[in-house]
C-alpha cells in the first residue's frame, strides 16, 4: 500500500478555553489535493499552521509519508528536514519575500541551505521555468513584480526543497480573476508533473471545485463534513455546507434568505 | 437641469484624469450614471480605474491630477465645488463604504462617537438627535443600540461593516459608494451585508454604486453593470444581458476565467499577458494585445462605444463585437 503524503489524526488545539481545533483528522494521498473550507474562526488556518509546524497541537499527530512529524528538536538539521516535508504558500507573497533579494537569489539561498555543495544553476532555471517566470523576472526585486508573479516566486521557492506536501493558505485569494486562473492552472500542472500533495485552505468554493479531489468543511474547530469534492458540492449533507454553497453569489441569488438561514443555524 | 426629470444620483461624462509622470490617462473618457434608487456595479481588475472613478463622485481625486469631463451629483457639478460645498456634499449627499472597516475607524473611540461626529461637526444635527438617529440606524442594520458604547475592537468584522453602513446613512445620502464592501467578509456575512444594502436602498431610494472585482456578485445584486479596463469602460448594460451575452471580448474572457461551482472541471481559460503599462502611450484598443479577436485596426484606432442590436442600453467598445458570438472567447 502506498504511503499517504499527509495524515492528521485527532488534532486538538485550544487558545485559553476556546477550542480552535477540535478533533480534526484527515488523509491526503500522495499526489492528491485536499481542500479545507470554512469561514473566519473555523480553525482552518490553525489546522494548516499545525501541519506546517508554526503552531503546536495539544493532542494528536501529523504524519508525512507515514512517519510522525517531529514537533521540534534535532537542531538545524532537524528544522531543515521538517521544512523538506511540508512547505507553505501564503496569501500575500509580498510579506513573505525579502524586498532586497532578487528572485534568483531567493531560490539560490533556499537551494544552498537544503542542498549545499552542489551546483544550482540548472535547478534555478528549471524552477523558474516550472512556474512560468522568464529570465528578466529572475533579476527583479519583489516590488518590481506583479502580484501573480510574486505568487509564482513563492511557489517556486516552496518547490525548491521538493516537499511531500504544499500547504496553500488562501494563496490565490488576493489575485485578480484573470491572474488567479493562471495560478490555478499552474498549480494543476505542477501537481501532475511532481506528484506533490496539496493542502488547500480557502473560503472560495469555486476554487475548491477546481483544484481539489477531496474536501473537509470546518466550523467552530470541528470537521462537519468530509468527502469527495464533487460529491460534497453536488449533494451537501450538513446544513452548514448547504449554507456555504447557497451563499455563493449567482443570478437569482437571495441574500435575504441566506441571512435568515444563517441566523437559524 | 430640466425640471421635468429628476437628475441622476450620479452622472459622469467623459471623465479623463491624467496623473503626472504617466504616458496615458488613468481614466480615459469614462461615461457612467446611477439613477435614483438604482444599483449599479462597476467591475474591473486592479488598476482598471474603478476605485478612482467612484472616489471622483466625492471630489476625491489624486493631487496633481489633470481632470477633464464632468461629474454631477444630483445635477450639481462636483468638479466646480468650493471646499465648503465639497464638505457639505460629503456629509449630506454622498457617502462611502470602504473594504476594510477597521482601517476607517479610530480604535480608541466608541462606535457611537464615530456615528454622530460627521453630522454634529457640520451642525446638520444636534448631538441628542444624532444619537437617537444612530441608535435607529444600528437597529436598521441589525445591531443593538448598545453597540453605540462599544469600541471597534470589541465587535467582529461583519458587525463593523454594518456600523460603517449605518455611518454612511447618517446624513440620508442620495448616493452611496461602496468600494469592495464585502471583499474582506466571509461569504455568509457577505450575503447579510448585501441583503441589508438592498433593503436600505428600497427604503431610502438611495442610488448605489457598488465597486467590485467579483463578476458573479455584480451579476447577482445589480440592475446595470459597467466593466472597466485600463481606465475605459469596455462594456455596460443590464446585468442579465451582459453576463448571458457579453459584447466585449474582455468581459467574455473574465467570465471564462472565473472558477465556478456549476462549470465543468479542468483548466480555466486564463487571460494571457498583462494590462497595458501606464508609462506607455496607448493608440488603439487597450485590450488588443491580449484579445483573440484583435486585428490591425484594433492596434491603430480606439473603438467607439457601440450599441447591441435591439438593446440600446447594452454597449461595448469593440471593433469586432459582432464577431464575438461563437468565437473562442465566447464561453
Amino acid at each position: 500500500m502506498p504511503d499517504n503524503a499527509l495524515e492528521a489524526v485527532g488534532l486538538h488545539r485550544a487558545f485559553g478555553s476556546v477550542p480552535a481545533v477540535d478533533d480534526v483528522s484527515f488523509v491526503l494521498p500522495e499526489g492528491g489535493s485536499l481542500g479545507i473550507v470554512g469561514e473566519s474562526g473555523s480553525g482552518k488556518t490553525t489546522t494548516a499552521r499545525i501541519v506546517v509546524g508554526l503552531e503546536r497541537a495539544d493532542a494528536g499527530e501529523v504524519r508525512v509519508r507515514g512517519r510522525a512529524r517531529a514537533t521540534g528538536g534535532g537542531g538545524r538539521a532537524g528544522r531543515l528536514a521538517r521544512a523538506r516535508e511540508v512547505q507553505m504558500v501564503f496569501q500575500d507573497p509580498y510579506l513573505s519575500l525579502d524586498p532586497r533579494t532578487s528572485v534568483e537569489q531567493v531560490l539560490r539561498e533556499t537551494l544552498r541551505l537544503h542542498f549545499p555543495g552542489t551546483d544550482h544553476d540548472r535547478r534555478v532555471r528549471e524552477l523558474l521555468d516550472q512556474v512560468g517566470l522568464g529570465t528578466r523576472a529572475a533579476d527583479a526585486r519583489p516590488r518590481q513584480l506583479s502580484g501573480g508573479q510574486r505568487q509564482r516566486v513563492a511557489i517556486a521557492r516552496a518547490l525548491a526543497v521538493e516537499p511531500a506536501v504544499l500547504v496553500l493558505d488562501e494563496a490565490v485569494a488576493a489575485l485578480d480573476v484573470s491572474v488567479q486562473a493562471q495560478i490555478l492552472n499552474l498549480l494543476a500542472d505542477i501537481r501532475e508533473q511532481t506528484r506533490i500533495g496539496y493542502l488547500f485552505i480557502t473560503h472560495d468554493l469555486g476554487v475548491v471545485r477546481r483544484v481539489t479531489d477531496d474536501v473537509i468543511v470546518m466550523r467552530r474547530g470541528r470537521v462537519v463534513e468530509a468527502g469527495r469534492t464533487s460529491e460534497v458540492l453536488a449533494a451537501p449533507g450538513h446544513p452548514y455546507t448547504r449554507l456555504l454553497l447557497e451563499s455563493v453569489p449567482r443570478p437569482g441569488w437571495d441574500p435575504a434568505a441566506i441571512a435568515a438561514a444563517r441566523r437559524a443555524l | 437641469m430640466t425640471p421635468t426629470r429628476t437628475p441622476h444620483a450620479l452622472d459622469v461624462q467623459g471623465l479623463r484624469v491624467t496623473l503626472p509622470g504617466t504616458a496615458r490617462p488613468v481614466l480615459d473618457g469614462v461615461d457612467l450614471h446611477v439613477a435614483a434608487g438604482e444599483t449599479v456595479a462597476l467591475v474591473g481588475e486592479s488598476g482598471s480605474g474603478k476605485s478612482l472613478t467612484s472616489r471622483g463622485a466625492l471630489g476625491l481625486l489624486p493631487p496633481g491630477a489633470t481632470v477633464a469631463g464632468r461629474i454631477r451629483v444630483r445635477g450639481h457639478d462636483v468638479l466646480a465645488m468650493k471646499p465648503e460645498q465639497l464638505r457639505a456634499l460629503r456629509t449630506d449627499t454622498v457617502a462611502m463604504i470602504f473594504q476594510d472597516p477597521r482601517a476607517a475607524l479610530n480604535p480608541m473611540r466608541r462606535i457611537g462617537d464615530f456615528l454622530v461626529e460627521s453630522v454634529t461637526l457640520t451642525r446638520t444635527m444636534n448631538r441628542a438627535d444624532a444619537t437617537a438617529r444612530a441608535g435607529e440606524l444600528l437597529q436598521a442594520v441589525g445591531l443593538d443600540a448598545s453597540a453605540l458604547r462599544a469600541y471597534p475592537g470589541q465587535v467582529s468584522g461583519g458587525m463593523l461593516q454594518r456600523v460603517m453602513i449605518a455611518a454612511a446613512l447618517m446624513g440620508d445620502p442620495e448616493l452611496l459608494l461602496a468600494d469592495e464592501p464585502t471583499t474582506a467578509l466571509d461569504v455568509t456575512t457577505q450575503a447579510e451585508v448585501v441583503a441589508l444594502l438592498a433593503e436600505l436602498r428600497a427604503r431610502f431610494r438611495t442610488g448605489l454604486l457598488f465597486v467590485t472585482h467579483d463578476l458573479d456578485l455584480a451579476a447577482a445584486i445589480s440592475d446595470r453593470v459597467y466593466v472597466m479596463y485600463a481606465g475605459r469602460i469596455a462594456e455596460s448594460g443590464p446585468a442579465e444581458a451582459l453576463f448571458a451575452r457579453p459584447r466585449h471580448p474582455y468581459t467574455a474572457a473574465l467570465l471564462a476565467s472565473t472558477p465556478r461551482l456549476e462549470a465543468p472541471g479542468g483548466r480555466l481559460a486564463a487571460i494571457g499577458g498583462h494590462p497595458p503599462d501606464l508609462r506607455r502611450e496607448l493608440t488603439g484598443c487597450p485590450f488588443a494585445a491580449r484579445c483573440p479577436l484583435a486585428t490591425e485596426l484594433c492596434e491603430r484606432q480606439a473603438p467607439e462605444q457601440r450599441t447591441a442590436p435591439g438593446l440600446p442600453d447594452h454597449r461595448a467598445a469593440c471593433h469586432h463585437t459582432d464577431r464575438l458570438e461563437g468565437s473562442p472567447v465566447d464561453a
